[in-house]
This record gives C-alpha cells, structure tokens and sequence, in this order.
C-alpha cells in the first residue's frame, strides 16, 4: 500500500475494521491511568470511525504512516459528524420512513444507514484533536500564591496521541504578568494567551526540557511536569488470504523503528499470517518527588547518558540549579507474532518493560 | 322511412374513471399540483442560495489554507518576511489587527482546518436533501403521468358518448321532420330531442374538461421534470465541489499540522531572533563603546600622561607643603606643651628648698 498524501495511509475495509478492532482492545488491555489521554473517548473514537465503515458514511480510513494510529482527518471526520449530529437527524426525519423507501433509490437507503450511524455518535463523547484544561489546586490569596494544574491533550504532528500535565505555583504581584488568571470567584482558571501557547508549541518536548523552560518564566514555580504518550501503533494486516499485506510505512528512525523495520522484511513477518499489532504506550516524568533519575523507555535514554564527557559536565552543573528528577518509562501491548520483536528491543536497551498480550478476537 | 333513432343512448351510464371532473375540480386538483411543485421550488431557491454561500466560504477558506501553505513554501514573501506573516495571520479569526499573534500557529490552523472540514460536511448533507427532493418528483412525475392517461380515457370516452349522440341528434331532427307538424309523434320525437340536447351539452363540457385536464397535467409534468433535473444537476454540482475539497481537506491534514509546526518552529525563531537583536545590539553598543573609548584613550594618552605628571607634581607640592604646614603647627604645638611644663616646675620649686 503506498503513501496516499504527506505521511497518511488509507486503509479499507475489511482491514481497516481487523486494524480498528485490535486498536481497540489494545487501548483496553493497556490499563492506562490519568497520565495518559483519556481512554474512554478514544476508544468512542475508535469505534465510531469502524461504524462509519460499516454504515458505508466513510470508505475508507486514514492513519498516520509514522505513529500508526488515526490520523487528524479520521479524527476531525468524527469529530464534525458528532457537531452536526443533531441538526443532521432532526432534517432527515424518522429513520422507518428512510428504512421505508430503502428499495426506491439509493440516497435513502444511504440516508437510513447515516441516520443510524449518527443515532449512535451523538451519545458519546469523542476524543478532543486539541483540548486546553487548567485546574486549581491550591489558594491563599493572603500571600497571593495559587498552584495549578494544567492539562493538554493534544494530537502531535508527529502522529502519536499525548497529554501533558504540569503542575505549577504562581506566586501573583503587582509588577508582574501573570501566566495563569483565577477570575474573581477564586474558583475558574485559565492560561493566559502567551503561556498556554507556549506550553501548546512545547509539548513535544521531553518534560525535563519543558520542566527547564517553565522554571524560567517569572513569577512560576514548577512542581512536575509529565507527558503520557500514546503511539507508535505498528501494525501487519494480511489482506487477500495473504497476498499481500498492509503495515505502518513509516515507523520512527530509532530501536523501535528499526526492530519493526527488520522484523517486516525478515523471517518474522514472512512467517504470520495473522494481523499482528504492537501500540507504545510512554511516559516521561520530570518531578521533585521523583527518587531516583533513571530511564525505562528502550527508546528515550537519559539525556546525561547521551552526552560526551564535556558537554556531560556543563549539563550536571546546570541540573544542579533545578529542584527535579526525571523518570522514564514504556509499556507495550503487542500480539504474539511481535512480543519477541518488543522484547528483543527492550533487552537490547537494558529494560524491563511490561508487554500486555494482545489476543485476536 | 329511415330506422328510428335508437334512443337507448340516453339511459346509458358514461363510465369515467376518477372522481368526476368540474371547473372547479380540476382548478383545485391543478391548484394542489402546483402548490407541491411551489414549494420544491421555494426549496430549491433557498438551497441554492445556501450553495453560494457554502461554496464561497468554502473557496476562502481552502485559499487561506493554500495561502499558508505558500507562505510557509516561501512563495508568497511579497514585503517581505514579517509583513508576509502578519498577513496571513491576519486571515485567522480573532487576529485581525495583532502584529504577531502570541497563540500556536499549528493549533490555529487546525482550528481552521476543523472548521472547514465541518463547513464541507454541512454542504454535502444538502446533497442528499437534494437527492430526496429529486426523487419525491419523480414520484410526483409518476402520479401526474397515471392523471394524463386517465383524462385521456376520459376524453376519449366522452368524445365517443358525444359523437354517438350527435348520430342520433341528426337522427331525430330527420324524424322530426318527416312527422306531421302539431302531432303527438312530432311532440315526442321533440322531447327526445331536447334530452339528447341535454345530454350532449353535458358531455361536450366534459370532453372540454378532460381535454384541457390533459393538456395542463401534461404541461405540470414537463415543469415537474424540468424542477427535478435542475434539483438533480444542483445536487451533482454541489456534490463534486464537496467531494473534491473533501479529498483536499483529508489529503492536507498532515500537511496542516506539518506546517503549523514549522510556523511554530519559525516562531520560536523569530523570538529568538529578537533577544539575539537586542542582545547583538546591545554588544554593538558595547562594542562601539570601548572602541570610542579606546580611540580616545590612545589619542589622548599624552595628554593623560602629562596630566597625570602635572597630578603627581601638584599632588606632591601640595602634600609638601601640607606636611610642612602640619610640621610647623606640631612644632609649635610642642613647643607651647614644654614651655608650659617648664612653667609649672618653677612655680612649684621655691617651696621645696
């Protein structure tokens, strides 16, 4: 299958249902907690987009060749339909008169079936492309002090799912900015234009960058900073008894990637012919409560390991001035066909690393 | 004598399929038919004037997408960098005005890429509101079509009741004519006369009605057709202009996303661009400074040496003659303390011997 536009896959049915199916329970048999984006809504997301093309609404699917999962097509299509949901349904009337005149020509019988689509869609709540939330932790107007907690979620341009979560204290003053507003209630808070931005440009960064670049606006005191990845998703459909096979084209250029890369062209996939499946799921945490300074991720090393022993220097001395640990860690979800692959990288880097099994349904 | 008119026409009852037909029948059957097509009509103008709307906000929409797309391509700098820039952001809602925008350009833009999105989608509902028009007035064109076959077997009917009763009009006038004038047969043949007169006046309205019923559904149906077709031409207009930009808009999504990343990357540039101006600026200044400051140390030097001796023998002079002058008053000082001294001895020393 070739590249369809910049970075973007398409896939059809029955494929595109095997890929949305094993997404699915891959979300479930994660077992993600808040770091991660909500998995409720991407799951509804994910279901609602196989609904789509069963009913026929869509023909195809469209996925991101690097990160593997649903592209910002596939997830602005839902997104839209479930905006439009409402009006849509009350112009289209009662689906058994649509299902009545299913025979006289095919605009009813594909009126009836979006009625149905739709029917189902406007109850869920769907996963947000882009979704800004700050959250008061803390008051004390007395010494003018609040501490907050910002959340993004946020479909990256690298193609993966993210959240960022950074906890702050903002210490308010006459003479300064500030970066994140309570309203007069001391209740409701929201960024200002320029930080919510700037945390929006920043969020891929590693949090230990980000924790760095915070600490420097004035008047803020960063307490952690952590980011919930979801993606890569590499994927092997066999389509057409085998003939041919459809896979994510363009997995990421590190261990991973290179492990997926030589496992599609060896041996290990020659030898499936089932759908085989594997979805990252990372977390990155730069925080002052984090113990100890280590990396689980196979893929994301400490950047101290990654340095020369002069750069090495200059980069302990500069930690030394910021109150924070980071800790790193991956876990997997992967079918049998591509548990040694996930495996093999892990071991390779020196982590341990939970790999959930992903059954077949 | 020629056969007697057959008078048994009379009692015949006219089978004419539908309702029955009157003037005011078939106004308000006609007056029905149009008020549909009317209001398929009305429809029609409504949604074509929605289509315009549509497909305009949409072509502005989709230029302002590929305007960012040129800009970022390096294609569109016509005043140069920062115009350029403050130009296209000027296209986003909520930024007319701002210099530079503080918000993520990537977010903006697929704030602007969801709105289109949804805009296409609203336009290509109105396809299958269209289609379902369409199709009610075939539907319509159907029934309209079973009404002309059944005024056509009406007129037919009529036409051929009429014809009947006018051989047999012809008839009773011959008859009347050969029968004795002011007799009872005459009288008859007369009343019989008069009934096929009655009959024939009904029945040549009804050939009338059917007739004209014929010709105005016929002339109905070719309006309805007419309406279907544009409804249907509408409909594959509106449609290929949405499926194309749907495409567009499901082809750019990475591409959106790629190039508010670099606006964002070029952002953060060009902010750091500004603290290394004033930064360079600033050393410039600096720079400029010590220069000067050199400049004018070397060609003053000699001066600030001289200066410096005529200092050291000013300086030297004065600090002599202050240590002189200090000398002098520490001398007399003393000098005043011993004679005192002395004094005070010889008082006391007369007392003692």
């Amino acid at each position: 299958m070739s590249i369809v536009a910049l970075h973007t896959q398409a896939l059809v049915l029955p494929e595109a249902e095997l890929y949305l199916d094993l997404l699915g329970r891959a979300l479930q048999a994660a077992r993600l907690n808040n770091a991660f984006p909500d998995r409720r809504q991407l799951q509804n997301s994910v279901d609602t987009l196989r609904d789509g093309l069963r009913h026929g609404v869509y023909g195809e699917l469209y996925v991101d060749a690097r990160a593997g999962l649903p592209n910002l097509a596939s997830f602005t299509r839902v997104r839209t339909d479930h905006e439009l949901a409402a009006a849509s349904l009350a112009r289209m009337g009662a689906r058994g008169e649509l299902e009545a005149r299913r025979d006289e020509a095919e605009v009813f019988a594909r009126m009836a079936d979006r009625h149905a689509y739709l029917e189902r869609l406007q109850r869920l709540e769907l996963a947000p492309v882009d979704q800004h939330r700050v959250l008061l932790r803390r008051h004390d107007p007395a010494s003018g002090t609040a501490a907050f907690r910002i959340e993004l979620t946020k479909l990256d341009a690298s193609g993966v799912y993210l959240r960022l979560l950074i906890e702050l204290t903002q210490v308010s003053s006459l003479w300064r900015r500030k970066v994140v507003d309570l309203e007069a209630d001391g209740e409701t808070a929201a960024a200002s234009e320029g930080f919510r931005a700037m945390v929006y440009r920043c969020a891929d960064l590693d949090a230990e960058t980000l924790f760095v670049r915070l600490h420097g606006v004035e008047g803020v005191q960063v307490e952690r900073v952590a980011r919930g990845v979801i993606g890569p998703a590499l994927y092997s459909l066999p389509v057409g008894g085998g003939v041919a096979v459809r896979r994510t084209m363009e997995a990421p250029d590190d261990a991973l990637g290179r492990a997926w890369h030589a496992w599609s062209l060896g041996a290990g996939a020659a030898e499936t012919e089932r759908p085989e499946m594997m979805v990252a799921f990372a977390t990155d945490c730069a925080a002052g409560e984090v113990r100890e300074e280590k990396s689980n991720d196979p893929v994301s090393p400490l950047l101290a390991e990654r340095l020369g022993p002069q750069e090495g220097e200059r980069y302990r001395s500069l930690r030394g001035r910021y109150p924070f640990k980071v800790f790193k860690d991956r876990k997997f979800v992967a079918t049998s066909g591509l548990k040694a692959m996930v495996q093999g990288v892990c071991a390779a880097a020196g982590t341990r690393n939970i790999v959930y099994d992903l059954r077949p349904a | 004598m020629s056969a007697k008119a057959n008078l048994d026409v009379l009692n015949r009852q006219v089978a004419y399929s539908g309702e029955g037909i009157s003037v005011k029948s078939l106004e308000t059957e006609i007056h029905q038919e149009r008020t549909v097509q009317d209001s398929k009509v009305d429809e029609l103008k409504g949604l074509r004037e929605r289509n315009v709307e549509i497909q305009g906000a949409m072509a502005d929409e989709l230029k302002k997408l590929r305007r960012f797309s040129d800009y970022l391509n390096g294609t569109a700098h016509k005043g140069g960098f920062l115009a350029g820039l403050k130009e296209v952001l000027s296209y986003i809602p909520g930024l007319k005005g701002l210099a530079l925008s503080q918000r993520s350009i990537e977010e903006l833009l697929k704030a602007q890429y969801h709105l289109s999105a949804r805009r296409v989608k609203e336009a290509a509902e109105y396809v299958d509101t269209l289609k379902q028009s369409e199709q009610d007035l075939y539907k319509e064109i159907d029934r309209i079509n079973v009404k002309i076959v059944e005024m056509a077997k009406n007129e037919r009917s009529a036409l051929g009741y009429v014809l009947e009763l006018k051989g047999v009009q012809e008839q009773l006038k011959a008859e009347e004519q050969a029968a004795e004038a002011g007799s009872v047969e005459q009288r008859d043949i007369q009343a019989n006369a008069d009934k096929v007169h009655a009959k024939l006046a009904e029945h040549s309205t009804n050939v009338l009605l059917y007739g004209s019923a014929e010709e105005r559904y016929a002339r109905l149906k070719d309006n309805t057709r007419k309406l279907a077709e544009t409804i249907r031409n509408l409909a594959n207009d509106i449609q290929q202009y949405t499926t194309a930009s749907s495409i567009k808009l499901d082809m750019a999504s990475a591409q959106i996303q790629a190039i508010g990343r670099a606006a964002d990357a070029a952002e953060v540039m060009l902010e750091m661009k500004r603290s290394l101006d004033v930064m360079t600026e600033s050393m410039n200044v600096t720079t400029q400074f010590v220069s000067d400051t050199q400049m004018f140390f070397r060609s003053n030097l000699d001066t600030f040496i001289k200066d410096l001796e005529t200092f050291d023998e000013t300086t030297t002079g004065l600090l002599e003659e202050n240590l002189k002058k200090s000398r002098e008053i520490e001398d007399a000082r003393i000098k005043a303390a011993i004679d005192k001294a002395v004094a005070q001895q010889q008082q006391s020393a007369p007392a003692g011997a």
